[in-house]
């Protein structure tokens, strides 16, 4: 089932697709998108539940490099597609109405 | 494993020898004055304890008050004292309270995250994120709740290991 695309899935799934091989960490997608960590960590989750996103921890040393390890996220073979699909989508008018309204319009 | 050592223990010591102390004077104060005579050997003992027990936590809630507000009235001297917590400790207090209201790997999860970015962030930019991942956390909570148990009704608990 695809998730709810929200104006923030949206966001988040436009800074994934900027380049799909990329992995964003949360700051980083934070930043691209201007949306609150906390919004963002959800929508993530809710991605990496329906396999649109996979997501995998830093391996570093955190002492060594004086940071906590980052999770970092990027987009799925089959989520890039799915997205991408569903980003046009959501681009798109949506339907009934307007196209009533275009259809009355032309009639008259 | 290192042993604990230098002032903080002492300190911590101190403090518990400080408290049975405390303790042991409250269940004889209760044993000699409050004990109504006619109770048997061992309802004297449970009610000593009670009234030991119940005298401590008020001490303890008292205690707990005083150095929060940082009256200056505290038993122990300044030079005993580490200092008000500094806000980021508190907040990483209350994120690991709020992780507890999920199921304990998504809780784990979402805690290693928030203190991952929080490590990061600038510190102007910290309040808001912290309030951001509290503000979203039940709902996150009732997710993974969801989850969690849907999962354990198709496969059953999750096994250790």
């Amino acid at each position: 089932m695809a998730p709810r695309l929200t104006v923030q899935v949206q966001l988040v799934l436009q800074a994934l697709l900027r380049d799909p091989a990329r992995e964003l960490y949360g700051l980083e997608l934070s930043e691209e998108t201007g949306l609150q960590p906390g919004t963002a960590y959800p929508i993530l989750l809710r991605l990496e539940h329906e396999g649109w996103v996979t997501s995998r921890w830093e391996d570093i040393d955190p002492r060594a490099e004086k940071r906590p390890a980052r999770r970092y996220y990027r987009l799925t073979a089959g989520g890039a597609v799915q997205a991408s699909a569903a980003l046009a989508a959501a681009r798109r008018p949506k339907g009934t109405a307007l196209r009533r309204l275009a259809e009355r319009g032309g009639s008259t | 494993m290192m042993p604990r050592t230098g002032p903080r223990r002492d300190r911590a010591e101190k403090q518990g020898i400080a408290w049975l102390a405390g303790a042991g004077m409250w269940i004889a104060v209760g044993v000699a004055v409050a004990v109504p005579p006619g109770l048997a050997g061992w309802a004297r003992v449970t009610f000593a304890c009670c009234m030991g027990l119940t005298a401590l936590s008020f001490i303890a809630v008292y205690r707990g008050r005083s150095r929060r507000t940082g009256n200056g009235l505290s038993v122990h001297g300044r030079d005993d004292d580490d200092g008000p917590a500094g806000p980021a400790v508190h907040q990483r207090h209350t994120l690991r309270m709020v992780s507890l209201l999920m199921p304990r790997p998504a809780g784990r999860r979402w805690l290693a995250e928030a203190e991952s970015l929080l490590a990061e962030v600038t510190a102007a930019r910290r309040g808001a994120a912290v309030r951001s991942y509290l503000l979203s956390a039940p709902r996150l909570a009732v997710m993974m709740w969801t989850r969690e148990v849907l999962r354990r009704a198709r496969h059953g608990p999750r096994r250790p290991g």
